[in-house]
């Protein structure tokens, strides 16, 4: 096993990595930039380095100092996380290149899933299910719209090397095909330093569900079931569980042996998911396969009983995978809130500023993730989720009823975050059936607006309370004036200075 | 001794009075009085008995807003003097920028003809793209911007002279 890991990222999950590998007794590197000095992974970490820049070109996306960090402090493995250098193929090149080991996959098995289209390609052959679309080389602009328009709409337009939603359109009809790709280029460009994009077919209220995949180097994969993963704004997942309330044991068999022989056709190795479509019949189709830890991964945890981050550690560390398939089962269900520093009734817009106040739930089978703390600064610089909750229970309506608690015990005070908004979709009536497709959040919360009922009384009785516990000096001065016969009318300016 | 307070939340204003006797408080609110026996029992965080139930807070004060936690909700609430306040009117459409970042294509110049929706210019924050759109049809008078251009939070990014109906 490793002595010492360097930890690429920051916020929950290098927490969550560091505290894996300090509990298997490995010696911790955090690297941060001017902005995270004082950020939780630093904090926790044995030791850390200082990147400067907080640009992430210049900090969490640098390799050449990222890789002579490691060397400088004698790092055997860099853990990436998940984001930032995780699925960059030449960051992974770069640490074998340089005698520090990189925890993932290759960096050619990274290369050939970051490329969309040479993945399906791949993944077809061994005859996992795939989406019809145009997947081709020739990215000009007329070619795009020509192929577009064959495909038919609505129709996908979505970054080659792309993920987490950026880079990506859905175009309803032919007119605004064009500005749709020009825009999904650009932002392609800027977020992945490539604006190749492919087309596809869009299935319309389609599931999100993925399978998570154990590898070892030496030939072993098994599966750890499925994560649904439906409920998604702009594309991104807010709220995630397993089991799926929609998956029944067949369809959980098939996925799960489609997902392991992708990962057996590509030479796949350490953890992996492979995320499916699924539409209303119980087709599923391949989308793509993240190289990479999930942020979702917990859920898998809390219903496997499988610490993933160690299993990557482990066998990066060329240890074999002892846990066999029929050894693996699912035990009650788990659900995810990913906390968000955003405005869910403007657009979901990130919001920026000082957390005044963070006070996380705690109880039975409650886990947090998080990366943050009182007096925490937001910055526009990174992805504004902040933290991950999850829970487990014996099934999916006490998970739920759980979750509603603990987001109800959830204290962020300081900028604009999703929670009312989670515990509003929890509570949706679709939501409890289980009928949720990738498009739940349009089709009920669309014009959803946080603040619709005003000010509760409650909020008012506390305020005034608050406010009269805290008096604010001119209040004094104003109260003096309003009141002639006020004691306060007798004595000096001199006392205000409360 | 009894204040005055102005609550501003959304577009709403609430006046309160309130009245405090050591831990006891007096409350009017909207022509009904409340009394409670309240504590606080961390900073910022409020226990307060209302009848036979207990509401239970968390306050914090921010640069120039309050955030009220109750009931796993949470407020944003400004306090104001309602004397000489400016009249919050709503204005038709929004040409200010929802976000800081960074300007990375202007779409118009000065003097082009625009159609309501159409794309004015791309802000890219967080590797997110956000269009501002045109609000109506008009003139374009002026952009504020260029390309590559650092924008903040509610700046307006271009004047749109509209179209006579």
């Amino acid at each position: 096993m490793f002595k010492k890991v360097m930890i690429a990222n920051r916020g929950e999950i290098a927490v969550r990595i560091i505290k894996a590998c300090q509990e298997m007794g490995i010696k911790t590197v955090a690297i941060y930039s001017e902005v995270d000095s004082h950020s939780p992974h630093v904090e926790i970490a044995d030791e850390s380095v200082n990147l400067g820049d907080p640009t992430p070109s210049e900090s969490y996306l640098n390799i050449a100092k990222i890789i002579e960090s490691a060397r400088s402090v004698s790092a055997e493995a860099i853990h990436p996380g998940y984001g930032f250098l995780a699925e960059n193929p030449d960051f992974a090149k770069a640490c074998n290149d340089s005698g520090i080991k990189f925890i993932g996959p290759t960096p050619e098995i990274i290369r050939l899933m970051g490329d969309k289209i040479e993945a399906k390609k791949t993944i077809a052959s061994a005859k996992v299910p795939v989406i019809p679309g145009y997947h081709g080389i020739k990215q000009d602009l007329s070619t795009l719209i020509k192929e577009g328009k064959k495909i038919g709409f609505p129709l996908l337009v979505k970054a080659t090397a792309g993920g987490g939603g950026k880079g990506m359109r859905v175009v309803n009809a032919e007119t605004e095909l064009e500005q749709a790709i020009e825009s999904a280029k650009r932002e392609a460009k800027s977020a992945f330093g490539n604006d190749s994009v492919f087309l596809e077919q869009y299935i319309d209220k389609p599931r999100h569900i993925e399978i998570q995949i154990l590898a070892d180097e030496y030939g072993h994969v098994i599966h750890l079931f499925e994560r649904e993963c439906s409920i998604q704004r702009r594309h991104q997942k807010i709220i995630e569980e397993t089991p799926s309330p929609f998956v029944t044991p067949k369809l959980r068999e098939a996925m799960g042996k489609a997902a392991v022989a992708a990962a057996e056709a590509v030479g796949y190795t350490n953890a992996g998911t492979i995320e499916f479509m699924v539409d209303g019949k119980h087709n599923f189709y391949f989308m793509e396969m993240n190289t990479r830890l999930q942020v979702e991964h917990p859920i898998t945890e809390a219903t496997t009983g499988v610490d993933l981050v160690k299993w990557q550690l482990r066998i990066a560390s060329g240890m074999e995978l002892t846990i066999k398939q029929k050894s693996l089962f699912q035990r009650g269900h788990a659900l995810e809130c990913r906390i968000y520093a955003e405005d869910p009734s403007n657009g979901f817009l990130p919001s920026v500023g000082t957390l005044e106040k963070v006070e996380i739930p705690i109880g039975p089978n409650i886990r947090n993730d998080t990366g943050i703390e009182t007096n925490y600064h937001v910055s526009p610089y990174y992805d504004p989720m902040l933290a991950k909750l999850t829970v487990n229970s014996e099934n999916r309506e006490e998970s739920i009823n759980k979750m509603i608690w603990a987001l109800s015990h959830y204290v962020v005070l300081g900028v604009t975050t999703n929670i009312s908004f989670l515990k509003k979709v929890l509570e949706h009536p679709e939501f409890k059936k289980g009928n949720i497709t990738t498009q739940f959040i349009n089709d009920y919360f669309k014009d959803w607006l946080i603040t619709k009922e005003g000010l509760p009384l409650d909020a008012i009785i506390a305020l005034a309370v608050y406010d009269s516990l805290h008096p604010q000096r001119q209040e004094i001065v104003r109260y003096k004036e309003a009141d002639p016969h006020s004691p306060w009318q007798h004595v000096g300016r001199w006392r205000m200075g409360l | 001794m009894s204040i005055f307070i102005n609550y501003e939340h959304d577009t709403h204003v609430y006046n309160v009075t309130v009245e405090r006797r050591d831990t006891k408080f007096f409350i009017t609110y909207n022509n009904n009085e409340y009394t409670v026996n309240a504590i606080e029992v961390k900073p910022g965080q409020l226990s307060i008995q209302l009848g036979d139930r207990v509401i239970k807070s968390v306050i914090s004060q921010g640069e120039d807003s309050k955030f009220v936690f109750i009931d796993g909700n949470i407020y944003k609430v400004k306090r104001i003097e309602l004397t000489g306040r400016k009249k919050t009117e709503k204005k038709e459409g929004d040409l200010n920028s929802p976000i800081s970042g960074t300007v990375v294509t202007i779409k118009v110049k000065q003097g082009h003809q625009v159609k309501k929706d159409d794309v004015i210019l791309v802000i890219e924050a967080m590797k997110m793209e956000y269009l501002i759109r045109a609000p109506y049809n008009g003139e374009v008078k002026k952009v504020y911007f260029k390309e590559k251009d650092q924008i903040e939070i509610g700046q307006l990014t271009a004047e749109i002279e509209k179209e006579e109906e």
